[in-house]
């Protein structure tokens, strides 16, 4: 099978097993794009496929296609739908690829994007927007998305200063911190929801995470630290295949294993950060996501983490897609759509697996 | 051995003196109970009261309104602390939140009228009782229910002229609008947006107080499918192109988002709403809580719809 470490493959199968992957990266881009028309053609009001298409091709150059629809069903299309597609699919990239970084680097299958305080730190951050007075909610932005992106980063900053010991951050101290102030933050939302009053709704719905009101404003902003990460991360993939021997062989190899924690906790906690900020704190995606990759590609980091970009992207769209359509025209919170298909799929693959998948 | 005995013996003794000394204590008053009258709630409780009542506990913000209304703000004892008009009303002592209540500070108060609401049916009402405590709920759900919760009220209270009094007031203004906006045709009520909430897009649906005064004022409400409060999508919206958008604000702290998504949500511009530039904010006290101040809401209600019909 194609599970085995890439090391140990015969020289033969690794090359077939290679080419078998690039073609996996071509079908699942087609597949990408392909769910993303489909989530764009469905939604609460009707719209024909056929008009959906029109109006996107509409808005490419050079094709000139008369306007035969109402202008609010452009508007529907254009600037509800799919900015909400578009920034589905990145928050499903993103942390399906901080996911595998946290994963690879920690040696742990475990691992999500909020292991060591990204989730949490966020939320009180947002938590403490929501609580601001009303002055601090006229600046012209939204404050919140600020200060959830501003309270992941500081978290994660501390887990990581914590954890220092010496020159060198071992990674079960790392862990262990990201647990432990974690909890701390955890509580600390916890009360701060509870003496929240009547502003508690709006609180709970941001933890859940929503794509509701996604913009092309919030795209503006989430691509660039998306794409620049994970192209950062991806570069590093060899290095992340070096590093699941164990740091000790690693640094023998000529990795400097610290440099490069640091490197990659950094681009994965801003991939992380920046999608969390806007819709919140989205579970299960970020820990789903590689485990399934590996268990049908192997665990090549190089192939692993494209890999989990297309699946992440994909499977946030199609769980957004529910989340917006099963009870139209209100709308179930994604966090409850990714939890519900990804821990019976997770129990599953747990049941399923004949030897560790890690 | 002798002496444990001996204990148990007095242990007896007192406690037999202590029961008789407190049947004797405890008839007199039974003695000049008058038969109690006993009265229907609207949560179809039977509730008996043996006279009218002079330290009641609002648990709910509409319940303090009503009894202010009715005049008894001297013997209102305590409210919530959600509870914000009339403004003297906030001088109370507050017995905690309107779902959340201390039943510890209640019972320090000892009232002989809680006035409850449905949300407190399954836990606080029974524990309540369970301390040997009157109470009494108000559940309006709608307008004409609104009207009996006042009389009811003033019923239990010894007031039923001010209560007839205040309800006939309501009711004249309330035909003053209606009078003008029954006959209306379809095509003469307008698409009414009302913003409950904006992040989650949250609206009034049918069941809801302000699905019944949009209805009332001359309106027609887009989410009047929708059961309750109920998120709605934004897309939906921009489909059923309203004519007006009411955005509710306040929520007790003077908050008016969901009036500024109105005028700025980029995808509401092309809406006949924003294009006449009929966006209206209301607080949001007076459409969806079920006190005297109801009329108002839809006497605002029928100027933001039909500015033409009330001036």
């Amino acid at each position: 099978m194609s599970f085995n470490p890439v090391a140990t493959e015969p020289i033969g199968a690794y090359f077939s097993g290679r080419r078998t992957r690039l073609y996996s990266i071509l079908w699942l881009s087609i597949a990408l794009v392909a769910v993303m028309l489909l989530a764009t053609s469905i939604g609460s009001v009707h719209i024909p496929l056929l008009t959906t298409f029109r109006i996107l091709l509409a808005k490419l150059p050079l094709l000139d296609i008369p306007q035969t629809w109402q202008s609010s069903i452009g508007t529907i299309v254009l600037e509800i739908r799919l900015p909400r597609v578009i920034l589905a699919g990145l928050v499903g990239a993103a942390l399906a690829t901080a996911g595998a970084t946290y994963q690879g680097l920690f040696r742990n299958p475990l691992a999500d994007p909020y292991l060591i305080g990204v989730a949490q730190g966020a939320s009180l951050g947002a938590v403490i927007g929501f609580l601001l007075p009303m002055t601090w909610h006229n600046l012209g932005f939204n404050i919140i998305p600020l200060l959830a992106f501003t309270g992941a980063l500081v978290a994660t900053a501390a887990v990581y200063g914590l954890a220092r010991v010496g020159k060198s951050v071992p990674v079960t101290t790392l862990i262990l911190a990201g647990v432990a102030l974690g909890a701390l933050l955890g509580s600390i939302v916890s009360y701060l929801i509870i003496s929240s009053g009547e502003k508690m709704h709006g609180i709970i719905f941001w933890l859940m995470g929503s794509f509701s009101l996604s913009q092309w404003s919030e795209i503006g902003v989430v691509l660039p630290y998306v794409a620049v990460g994970t192209a950062f991360i991806i570069i590093f993939a060899r290095v992340l295949n070096v590093m699941q021997l164990d740091e000790e062989q690693a640094q023998q190899l000529g990795v400097n294993v610290e440099r490069l924690k640091l490197i990659l906790l950094a681009a994965a906690t801003l991939i992380t950060a920046a999608s969390v900020s806007f819709v919140g704190t989205i579970g299960f995606v970020g820990i789903i996501t590689p485990h399934a990759v590996r268990l049908i590609w192997g665990a090549d980091h190089r192939f692993l983490l494209p890999l989990s970009v297309l699946t992440g992207a994909i499977f946030m769209i199609l769980a957004d897609l529910v989340a917006r359509t099963v009870l139209a025209p209100t709308e179930i919170p994604i966090g409850v759509i990714t939890a519900i298909c990804g821990a019976p799929f997770f129990l599953y693959l747990l049941r399923r697996r004949k030897k560790a998948i890690f | 051995m002798k002496s444990k005995l001996y204990w148990i013996y007095i242990i007896c003794l007192v406690s037999a003196i202590a029961l008789v000394f407190s049947a004797s204590c405890a008839s007199p008053t039974e003695s000049t109970l008058t038969s109690p009258t006993e009265i229907t709630d609207q949560l179809g409780r039977t509730v008996a009261l043996d006279k009218p009542p002079q330290r009641i506990i609002s648990l709910a913000p509409s319940n303090t309104e009503i009894l202010y209304a009715l005049g008894l703000a001297d013997r209102v004892v305590a409210v919530t602390d959600y509870c914000n008009y009339p403004s003297e009303a906030e001088e109370k002592p507050t017995i905690g939140g309107f779902s959340t209540p201390s039943i510890e500070e209640i019972v320090a108060l000892s009232p002989d009228l809680i006035l409850a609401t449905s949300i407190h049916e399954t836990k606080i009402i029974p524990q309540l009782e369970g301390k040997g405590l009157t109470v009494l709920a108000l559940n309006p759900k709608t307008i004409d229910s609104v009207l009996e919760a006042i009389l009811l009220t003033g019923k239990v209270a010894g007031v039923e002229e001010n209560a007839a009094e205040l309800v006939d007031g309501m009711r004249q203004r309330i035909k003053a609008v209606t009078d003008r906006t029954t006959s209306l045709p379809p095509e003469q009520r307008p698409r009414v947006f009302y913003i409950v909430w904006h992040d989650p897009l949250k609206t009034a649906g049918s069941g809801t107080l302000q699905n019944e005064l949009i209805q009332k004022a001359g309106g027609t409400n887009l989410a009047r499918e929708l059961a309750d409060y109920a998120n709605i999508s934004l897309e939906v919206v921009v489909r059923d192109n309203p004519e007006v958008i009411i955005a509710g604000v306040g929520h007790g702290s003077g908050q008016d988002q969901t009036f500024q998504y109105a005028q700025a949500e980029p995808r509401l511009r092309d809406t006949d709403a924003r294009r006449n530039s009929r966006l209206y904010a209301i607080d949001s006290d007076l459409t969806s809580r079920p006190g005297p101040r109801i009329v108002e809401g839809l006497e605002k209600l029928a100027q933001f719809i039909h500015p033409e019909l009330f001036k």
